[in-house]
């Protein structure tokens, strides 16, 4: 028999409470981290300059002395590309899911915590958004907004605008449905009939009770949207009505797409990273809307 | 005592699309001050909007009438500011799930001085030692600690507790409980009831129990009132009750609580049948079709409320061991 004090003697085992997140968690977000900076600094990366054509090195392959990833087949070279397409197709996602996120969710709230007519007429327009598939209803805007022929072709900044435009008010019912189911729920809550009996203003309430209830949804979702955003906007300028002149992911992969037998990187790369960031957002995303959703653990 | 609150003649009736719900029926209460009284009844009964339709919390489809007098004033012509100051610091409610009536995102320090702060004016320091004080009261060990903590890290129990400090915390005179203890477990049940019973007396609050079963109310309250159907089917001290049922309504549901005595398997007493559609108007008792001594004449006529003396009340023309 062991004495008292040796027992308390004993050492303590002190179990470390470390939540362990997955792996593909680290590589999700060092990649979004990556990209993200790349869009913001790449401009200062010293490459040779992505709209200048080579002529001396047309089309050669990947880990060229001076052209890491070659180049294609007009002497373009594919790392500067890259590096510039990140550029824009991060900015196109994020500012289109950011503003179009923003206003989605506004809309959504206010009208699922007022409820009444105005509501149903919301939901109504949403649904009718969201039966048209993504795609059709950007090349839908764009055709319309920005139209161009051979005769009076449309300028550039021009196109990046409406196809800015076009992407948010894809995103606008996407979030904005999250967005008013998630505050139907928590506005029949409790502690918000509480806080109204206590003369609380509405959007008060909102801010203090709904937002930080309906956040981490829209958090998730948001990322999960920008993956699809990078998609829709690969798939405009495949069909020739995204941002021209391979300035994009999109754009250089539309480019490349005739030369695939002679220049297959020309394809591969731009498709590489478009799928690596989709991935990397789309997991990215199921891992903030896993982590927070640990709030409300149930007993 | 002085009476606290006195409902005459209430009734409640939502507006739907297949007509007129009515849930509660020309409903006299009377409480006094301190006293406690059940409300019991099964779901669907009406008890949950009585109590609401007291506090003046009834969503927009309904409409109340009759007369709520509180403290000597008629709460329903009171304008909707009078009635908000008397939320909280007069009437205050504790609601049916403590699991899901507090924000998961805010700390309870947050959500416990939010009505300080706002109500009684205090400022951010006094309010956090008054809210160190209530979570002692309530019995919530290391209380400091409990401020910073979120909803999801405690307990049911715990939570009720929480529920309960936030009700008290600008001393109301008059305490809703709402089910308190339907979403806890049987011995935390016990311990909340104890508390609310402990804290009724120390502060001097009157207390409206709402529950569906007898037995939580047994031990904790002054009167009982029974509803069926929203009406008032027995009012009486909790004592005389017990002792001296009248409606058939009251023994049924007294017979359908569990019992240790009986051998294992036994099947619990059910009330066979459904509560009657509170759209329609049908004559007679509305315990007629269920009730076990039904006679023709409960079919055709409502019984009307009988004073049985001793502020004892029933309505039923066959009253279980005869009338008076």
């Amino acid at each position: 028999m062991s004495n008292p004090t040796e027992i308390a003697d004993a050492p303590v085992i002190v179990i470390k409470k470390r939540r362990r997140r997955p792996f593909g968690f680290y590589i999700a977000g060092t990649w979004v981290a990556f990209v993200v900076l790349v869009a913001i600094f790449g401009h200062w990366w010293p490459t040779p300059k992505w709209d200048d054509s080579f002529y001396d090195s047309l089309g050669v392959g990947p880990f060229h002395r001076s052209h890491i990833l070659g180049t294609t087949q007009d002497g373009y070279d594919m790392f500067s590309g890259l590096i510039n397409g990140t550029r824009i197709s991060i900015f196109v996602s994020f500012f289109s899911v950011l503003v179009g996120g923003s206003i989605g969710s506004a809309i959504g709230i206010t009208s699922a915590y007022f409820r009444g007519r105005v509501d149903k007429v919301i939901v109504f327009a949403f649904n009718v958004l969201l039966s048209i598939p993504n795609l059709v209803l950007s090349l839908a805007l764009l055709s319309v907004l920005a139209y161009s022929d051979e005769n009076n072709p449309a300028s550039t900044p021009r196109r990046v605008m409406v196809l800015l435009m076009s992407l948010t008010i894809v995103i606008i019912p996407i979030l904005g449905r999250i967005a008013r189911g998630s505050t139907l729920q928590w506005s029949s809550r409790e502690f918000v009939l509480a806080s109204k009996s206590m003369g609380t203003k509405n959007f008060t309430i909102i801010g203090r009770h709904i937002l930080p209830n309906v956040a981490p949804a829209l958090l998730a979702i948001g990322f999960l949207a920008i993956g699809s955003i990078i998609i829709v906007e690969g798939s405009l300028a495949i069909l020739g009505i995204g941002i021209p002149g391979g300035a994009s992911w999109g754009s250089m992969l539309a480019n490349g797409r005739g030369n695939l037998e002679f220049s297959p990187w020309e394809v591969y790369m731009p498709a590489l990273a478009i799928a690596f960031t989709v991935i990397s957002c789309n997991w990215f995303g199921d891992y903030v809307r896993r982590a927070l959703d640990k709030r409300e653990s149930k007993i | 005592m002085s009476v606290l609150l006195k409902l005459e003649d209430l009734s409640v009736s939502f507006a739907t699309p297949r007509g007129a719900l009515k849930a509660v029926n020309h409903v006299n209460l009377e409480l006094l001050k301190g006293e406690s009284l059940g409300v019991v009844g099964e779901s669907g009964s009406g008890k949950t909007v009585l109590s609401r339709a007291t506090m003046g919390l009834l969503p927009g489809t309904a409409t109340r009438t009759g007369t709520i007098t509180y403290n000597g004033q008629d709460v329903t012509a009171l304008p909707k500011d009078e009635v908000r100051k008397l939320w909280g610091t007069g009437m205050a409610m504790i609601f049916q799930d403590p699991m899901t009536a507090l924000n998961p995102v805010r700390r309870i320090g947050s959500q416990l001085t939010e009505s300080l702060t706002v109500r009684l004016g205090m400022d951010k320091k006094v309010a956090r030692e008054k809210a160190i004080q209530l979570l002692k009261r309530v019995r919530i060990p290391e209380p400091e600690l409990m401020l910073r903590k979120f909803p999801y890290q405690l307990s049911g129990g715990m939570r009720q507790r929480i529920m309960i400090a936030i009700a008290i915390s600008c001393g109301p005179e008059m305490l809703f409980a709402d089910e308190p203890t339907t979403a806890l477990d049987v011995t935390v049940q016990a311990q909340v009831l104890e508390l609310l019973s402990e804290l009724r007396e120390e502060y001097n609050m009157g207390m409206i129990l709402v529950t569906h079963d007898l037995g939580v109310v047994a031990g904790h309250t002054d009167k009982i009132a029974v509803m069926y159907a929203g009406d008032v089917v027995e009012y009486a001290p909790t004592r005389a009750l017990f002792k001296n049922m009248k409606m058939p309504y009251t023994e049924a549901l007294f017979k359908s609580i569990p019992r240790l005595e009986t051998p294992t398997g036994t099947r619990l007493p059910v009330i066979e049948g459904r509560l009657p559609d509170p759209t329609k108007n049908e004559p007679g008792c509305p315990f007629a079709n269920r009730c076990p001594y039904v006679q023709d004449k409960c079919r055709a006529q409502a019984p009307p409320l009988v004073d049985a003396g001793d502020n004892h009340f029933y309505r039923c023309w066959f009253p279980i061991g005869g009338g008076q």
